[in-house]
C-alpha cells in the first residue's frame, strides 16, 4: 500500500507522525545542547508508566461513574473522556518523574546514572501496572511496539496543539533560552528570569512527551528526540540553522518511515526510527571524518 | 605599570560605583565576614588569594548571584558586564561569534523578541574594536582561546557597563592574547571610566594593568595599592614571587 492509498484510512496517524517528526527534533535539539539527551529516553518511559498506572486505576474510576456510567470495555475503546484521562496520567507520570529527579538533585551520583535509575524504575512500574490490568497489558504492549495506526482525530488535535504551541514558545523565547542554556550566570547577571525559562523548557518537553507517548508511542519519541539532532549538529553553522536542520531531518525521517511502513507492511514506529537513523547517517560520517 | 586612569567626568572624587560594608558572604554559613570595600569609576582591581579562600564567593556576591548573609551591598542601577571563564561555554552549542556577542543585548529585545538594529550595529562595532570583525560568522568553538576571550569581552560590553567583572581571563590563553584583553580593559578604564574587577590566579600577568589588589584569605579581604602588594609573604614564599594566586 502506498502512502497516498493509506491516507484515506490512516490520515490522523500519518499527520500525527509528520507533526511529531518535525517538532520533536526541535525539543530534542535543546536536550542535546544542554547535554540531557538521555532525558529523551527516560521521559517517554515516565509517561508510559503514568499511562499504565492510569489503566490500573481505570476500573475504580469507572466504578465511581466518572465516564457517565459506561462499562469498562467501552471506556477503554477510545472515548474522548478516556483519552483525556490517559493524557492526564501520562503527564502525571512525566512530571512526577521529572520532579523526583529535581528533588534528588545532584546529591546522588551523576545525572546520567540518576536518569538511568529512574528509567529502570519507570520501566518496572509500567510492566507491573500493565500486568495488573488486563486492558493495560494489551495497551502498553501496543504503545511499546509502536502501534500508531489507531490515532484518532482528537488525539491528533491534542498532539498538534501541544507540539505546535510548545514549538512556538521555544521559538518565541529562543534568545533567552540559548543564553540561559549556554551561560546561566551571565543570564542571571543580565536580569533574565533563569528559573522561569528553565521551567518553560521542562514544561514544553514534559507536555510534548506526555501527549506524544499517548499518540505515537515512546519508541518514535525516543528516536525523534535524539537522532535528528545528532545528524544535524555536524552541519550546523548557527543555532537557528541547527534547529531548522534537526526539524527538517525529523520531518524527512517521518515521511520516509511512513512510506516504508505502508509499502513493506512493517510496524510504523521502528520504520520511522530506522529512517531517522538513515537521515542522521551523513552527519555521523562527517563528524567521524573530522575527528 | 600603566598609569592610573582618570575618574570618569561624571564621577566626583570620593564617589563609588559599588560599596560593600560589613558584608558576609557564603553558602549557608559565611566564608567571608566583615567585608568592607568600594569600587570607583575607572578603577582596575585584581582579586587574588589562595585556592578555596573565597575569591569566587566574593565575585559571585558582587555580581548579585549570591545573596549576602549580612551587611550591606550598594550596587543599585549599576550596569555590570560579566566575562565568564571561556571554558564555561559548551562548544556543543553551534553559536557564531556574532550570536554570542548579541546575547549581551537580550534584555533589550524588541516586542517580537528580535534584536534591535542599534544592537546589531553595536555588536559589529565591538567586534571591529576587538579585532574580530572578520570572525562574526565563525563558530565560537572554532576561535582561538584569545579570540574567544575577546568575544566574551565584546558580549559584556554590549550593556555599556560601568563595571566589568572578569573571571580568570588569562586562564589557558597565551601572554599575547591575555595582554590584548587587558589593553582593552585599560582603554575602557581610561577613556570611559569603566571599572574592572578581575579574579586571577596569575597576578604577574595582570600586575601591569591594575591599580588595587584585593587579597582574599582567612575569611577576610584586605586591600592593597598595587605598588605595595607582594603576594609572596602572604603565601609564605620568598619575596618577589608575584604569582599571587593558587598555591
Amino acid at each position: 500500500m502506498s502512502l497516498l492509498e493509506a491516507w484515506e484510512f490512516f490520515r490522523w496517524s500519518i499527520l500525527a507522525i509528520l507533526v511529531a517528526g518535525t517538532v520533536l527534533p526541535l525539543i530534542g535539539s535543546w536536550l542535546f545542547v544542554r547535554r540531557t539527551s538521555f532525558h529523551g529516553l527516560a521521559l517517554p518511559q515516565f509517561a508510559a508508566s503514568g499511562v499504565a498506572l492510569g489503566f490500573l486505576l481505570l476500573p475504580w474510576f469507572v466504578g465511581q461513574g466518572m465516564f457517565g456510567g459506561l462499562p469498562l470495555e467501552e471506556v477503554a475503546a477510545d472515548t474522548h473522556d478516556a483519552l483525556n484521562y490517559h493524557l492526564a496520567f501520562a503527564a502525571l507520570g512525566t512530571f512526577v518523574g521529572l520532579g523526583l529527579l529535581v528533588l534528588v538533585g545532584d546529591r546522588l551520583g551523576t545525572e546520567s546514572a540518576r536518569v538511568a535509575g529512574a528509567f529502570a524504575v519507570a520501566n518496572a512500574v509500567t510492566i507491573l501496572c500493565a500486568h495488573a490490568s488486563p486492558l493495560g497489558e494489551i495497551f502498553v504492549h501496543g504503545i511499546l511496539t509502536g502501534e500508531s495506526l489507531v490515532v484518532g482525530v482528537h488525539e491528533f488535535e491534542t498532539l498538534a496543539a501541544v507540539l505546535i504551541l510548545g514549538a512556538a514558545l521555544l521559538i518565541w523565547r529562543h534568545h533567552d533560552l540559548v543564553l540561559v542554556s549556554l551561560d546561566r550566570e551571565t543570564a542571571a547577571v543580565l536580569g533574565r528570569p533563569v528559573r522561569r525559562l528553565e521551567a518553560l523548557l521542562v514544561a514544553v518537553t514534559g507536555l510534548s512527551v506526555s501527549v506524544g507517548t499517548m499518540s505515537v508511542g515512546p519508541m518514535i519519541l525516543f528516536g525523534l528526540l535524539v537522532l535528528p539532532p545528532l545528524g544535524a549538529r555536524p552541519f550546523a553553522r548557527s543555532m537557528p540553522g541547527f534547529l531548522g536542520l534537526s526539524a527538517a531531518l525529523g520531518g524527512l525521517a517521518a515521511l520516509l518511515g511512513l512510506t516504508a511502513s505502508f509499502r513493506i507492511d512493517l510496524p510504523m514506529a521502528p520504520c520511522v526510527v530506522a529512517a531517522a537513523a538513515v537521515c542522521a547517517l551523513p552527519g555521523w560520517l562527517v563528524a567521524g571524518s573530522r575527528s | 605599570m600603566s598609569p592610573r586612569p582618570p575618574a570618569s567626568p561624571s564621577t566626583s572624587e570620593g564617589s563609588h560605583l559599588l560599596r560593600a560594608e560589613g558584608l558576609a558572604l557564603g553558602y549557608r554559613t559565611p566564608l567571608l565576614r566583615e567585608v568592607t570595600l568600594e569600587v570607583r569609576a575607572g578603577e582596575r582591581i585584581a582579586i587574588c588569594g589562595p585556592n578555596g579562600a573565597g575569591k569566587t564567593t566574593l565575585f559571585r556576591g558582587l555580581l548579585g548571584l549570591l545573596e549576602p548573609l549580612g551587611g550591606s551591598l550598594e550596587r543599585e542601577s549599576l550596569r555590570i558586564g560579566y566575562v565568564p571563564q571561556r571554558e564555561q561555554l559548551d562548544p556543543l552549542f553551534p553559536l557564531t561569534t556574532l550570536e554570542v556577542v548579541l546575547q549581551g543585548a537580550v534584555p533589550a529585545l524588541t516586542g517580537l523578541r528580535r534584536h534591535r538594529s542599534e544592537a546589531q550595529a553595536h555588536a559589529q562595532a565591538l567586534l571591529e574594536r576587538l579585532g574580530l570583525a572578520e570572525r562574526g560568522g565563525t563558530l565560537l568553538s572554532q576561535l582561538s582561546g584569545g579570540q574567544r576571550q575577546r568575544a566574551l569581552l565584546a558580549r559584556a560590553l554590549m550593556v555599556r557597563p560601568q563595571l566589568l567583572l572578569l573571571d580568570e581571563p588569562t586562564s589557558g590563553v597565551d601572554l599575547e592574547a591575555a595582554a590584548a584583553v587587558f589593553e582593552q580593559v585599560d582603554r575602557l578604564a581610561a577613556e570611559e571610566g569603566v571599572a574592572a574587577l578581575t579574579v586571577t590566579h596569575q597576578f604577574d600577568q595582570l600586575a601591569q594593568h591594575v591599580d588595587t589588589v584585593w587579597w582574599v584569605a582567612d575569611g577576610a579581604v584586605r586591600t592593597f595599592p598595587v605598588e605595595a602588594f607582594d603576594p609572596a609573604p602572604l603565601l609564605g614564599r620568598r619575596s618577589g614571587d608575584r604569582s599571587g594566586g593558587a598555591t
